[in-house]
């Protein structure tokens, strides 16, 4: 088992595997970007690194730097998280040939993985079903063009080196098509230093769903259920739950033994997730693997009982895996949101500054994954998620009620987020009687405003704040402005 | 005591008979009345009884008289009405209409139009990229490109005018 474990990324992810290590009794090292010196995950880890200067290429993308610190630190294993370079082929290679263990699969199946098109032919070739699209990756928008023509609009334009929802473009007549290259192509240079694009059929409805999958090194692979992830914006997940309202016992079967073939043939090991897309006629479709930890891994967690960051460790130090599928069984319901730093009315524009207040739910059934405290300061260079908020309760209807109850005992002041909007989504009818699809967010809360029914209590706490501050400070003085001799000197006379 | 306070859109005219004390007072805004009995737990935390209803609610003060009030969830800004308002940003685009400012930090990554262009309403005229994602600024109005103020990789920040439209009189929303 390993002894140290350096975690190469930041954040609630990062805060999150820390804890696992150290209820594992491994050694926790954080590295980070001048700009998160005093952020969560620093404070967490045993040991910090300081990489560079806030731009990711100085710091959590600077693969040189990262492995510098691994061999200054000593940490025998590396644990990329998601995003950044959890699933860079070339970041897993140098890992493992400074001698340190990549927490996550091999590194051929990374690569083989992470391109789109061979993932595609790879799964076709295993008899699992993929969306009609392109089989070559280009960058030539007059070659997509014509691709577009075979499949049909509307097509979506997607990176080739893709995750995460970025770089990509619906294209519904040919018009379109060289402005969605341009902008997909360079997002996705930017995102993951390859802009290269390839086409898929885009479906009109459809819902999103991923299966959990777990390997061992030694040809053992189970699936730990699906997860449905059908509530995006921008083409991001928000909110995903478990299980999927319309799955039934024999499509999961049907899309659980894909799920596993598709991990089998492409070799796979340690934790990984297998995305599907299922349209309006309960016909499923292989969309990509991702080879790493997901945000939203917590709502299995919730459900199965099984810690898969644990599991990747175990895996990645050569343990067999212990489960056999028929053992792992799911119970209850679980519902997982991103909480994200960003205005909902203002065309959800990312809000960075300072949390002035945070105060998070608890009770039963309440988990929040969370990477920020009162008085940290976000920074702008970086993902807008703050922190994780998953509910679990026996039903889907306790679940949801579980879940309105804690986002509105959230609170956090000094910047905007998207709680006011996700209670909203919460209590919604359509989300109630689990009709969702991945438009449901232009569907039915285009041009969404918080309401303002509790203005005039707002109004109040206003004045009973003014009221009962011991001193009152004169304006354009902040609370934590010392007082001056004048507004303390108290009672005297002459 | 008398208050006139701005929340968003709203504006409350906020009116007490006896200030006396916060642990049991009568107001009324706009008209409306309240019977407040207030328990502050701490300069941030307050539990309140409006009309009977109990009420938590957290509290943070701004530079200019404004405070982030969150309630249930929800966050306000409660302004002060009185209050020049010099500091304090308005959200959205209240700016000159033809001024084309980013909401946030950011790096100019496209600039879609030039100096003489004519432009429609919601024309793409800037692409900025802040926190890895990619924001058009869209013309608010039909008008003309009078003047670009940028450059590709410039930094930008608020209140920086990026692009002038010059166009027909705009009806605000």
């Amino acid at each position: 088992m390993f002894k140290k474990v350096l975690v190469a990324n930041r954040g609630e992810i990062a805060v999150r595997i820390m804890r696992t290590c150290r209820e594992m009794g491994i050694h926790t090292v954080a590295v980070h970007s001048d700009v998160d010196s005093r952020a969560l995950h620093v404070l967490e880890a045993d040991e910090s690194v300081l990489l560079g200067e806030a731009d990711p290429i100085d710091s959590y993308l600077n693969i040189t730097r990262i492995i510098s610190a691994a061999e200054a630190t000593g940490a025998d294993a590396i644990h990329p998280g998601y995003g950044f370079l959890a699933e860079n082929p070339d970041f897993a290679e140098q890992c493992e040939a400074s001698g340190r263990t990549f927490i996550g699969p091999p590194v051929r199946v990374i690569r083989d993985l992470g391109d789109k098109t061979l993932a595609r032919r790879t799964m076709e070739s295993a008899g699992v079903s993929v969306i009609p699209g392109t089989v070559c990756p280009t960058n030539d928008p007059a070659k997509l063009l014509r691709e577009a023509d075979n499949i049909g609009y509307p097509v979506l334009v997607k990176p080739v080196a893709g995750g995460g929802g970025k770089g990509m473009r619906v294209v519904s007549s040919p018009e379109e098509m060289q402005e969605a290259c341009l902008s997909a192509g360079s997002e996705a240079e930017k995102a993951f230093g390859n802009g290269a694009l390839y086409l898929e059929k885009y479906l009109k409805n459809p819902r999103h769903i991923e299966f959990q999958i777990l390997a061992d090194n030694h040809g053992n692979v189970v699936h730990l259920f699906e997860r449905e992830c059908s509530i995006q914006r921008r083409h991001q997940k928000i909110i995903e739950e478990t299980p999927s309202p319309v799955m039934t016992a024999q499509l999961r079967s049907a899309m659980g033994n894909a799920a596993l073939s598709a991990a089998r043939v492409s070799g796979y090991a340690n934790a990984g997730t297998v995305e599907f897309l299922l349209d309006e006629s309960g016909n499923f479709y292989f969309l990509e693997v991702n080879t790493r930890l997901q945000v939203e891994h917590p709502i299995t967690e919730m459900t199965t009982g099984i810690d898969i960051v644990r599991k990747q460790i175990e895996i990645a130090s050569g343990e067999p895996l212990k489960i056999i599928q028929d053992d792992i069984l799911q119970r209850g319901h679980a519902i997982e949101c991103r909480i994200y730093a960003e205005d909902p009315e203002n065309n959800f524009f990312p809000s960075a500054g300072k949390i002035a207040l945070l105060r998070e739910p608890s009770g039963p059934g309440i988990r929040n994954d969370s990477g920020i405290y009162a008085g940290v300061e976000i920074p702008v260079e970086y993902d807008p998620i703050l922190s994780k908020l998953i509910v679990t309760a026996e039903t889907r209807k306790y679940t949801l009620a579980r879940m309105i109850r804690a986002l509105e005992s959230y609170v956090i002041l000094g910047i905007k987020t998207i709680i006011p909007f996700l209670i909203d989504l919460f209590k919604s009818p359509q989300f109630l009687e689990g009709n969702i699809c991945t438009n449901f967010i232009d569907h039915h809360f285009k041009d969404w405003g918080q309401n303002m029914n509790d203005a005039d209590l707002a109004g109040i706490v206003y004045v009973m704040e003014e009221k009962t501050r011991p001193n009152k400070l004169s304006p354009g003085k902040s609370q934590t402005d010392w007082p001056t001799p004048w507004e303390t000197l108290g009672h005297w006379k002459v | 005591m008398k208050y006139q306070l701005k929340i968003g859109s709203e504006t409350l005219t906020l009116d007490s008979s006896n200030p006396g004390c916060e642990q049991d007072m009568q107001l009324s805004i706009n008209g409306k009345e309240y019977h407040v009995c207030c328990n502050p737990l701490s300069d941030t935390h307050f539990h309140l009884l409006v009309n009977g209803k109990a009420t938590e609610a957290f509290v943070f003060s701004g530079q200019n008289d404004e405070k982030h009030v969150c309630i249930k969830g929800l966050n306000f800004l409660v302004l002060n009405d009185k209050v020049p308002l010099s500091r304090v940003k308005r959200k959205g685009f209240e700016e000159a209409p033809g001024e084309i400012t980013p909401p946030m930090p950011s790096v100019v990554i496209r600039i879609m139009v030039a100096e003489g262009d004519m432009v429609k309403k919601g024309q793409g005229l800037v692409v900025l990229s802040a926190m890895k994602m990619e924001t058009t600024l869209v013309a608010p109005t039909d008008g003309k490109v009078k003047r670009i103020n940028t450059f590709l990789n410039a930094k930008v920040a608020p209140g920086d005018i990026l692009v002038e439209i010059e166009g027909e009189e705009v009806d605000k929303k």
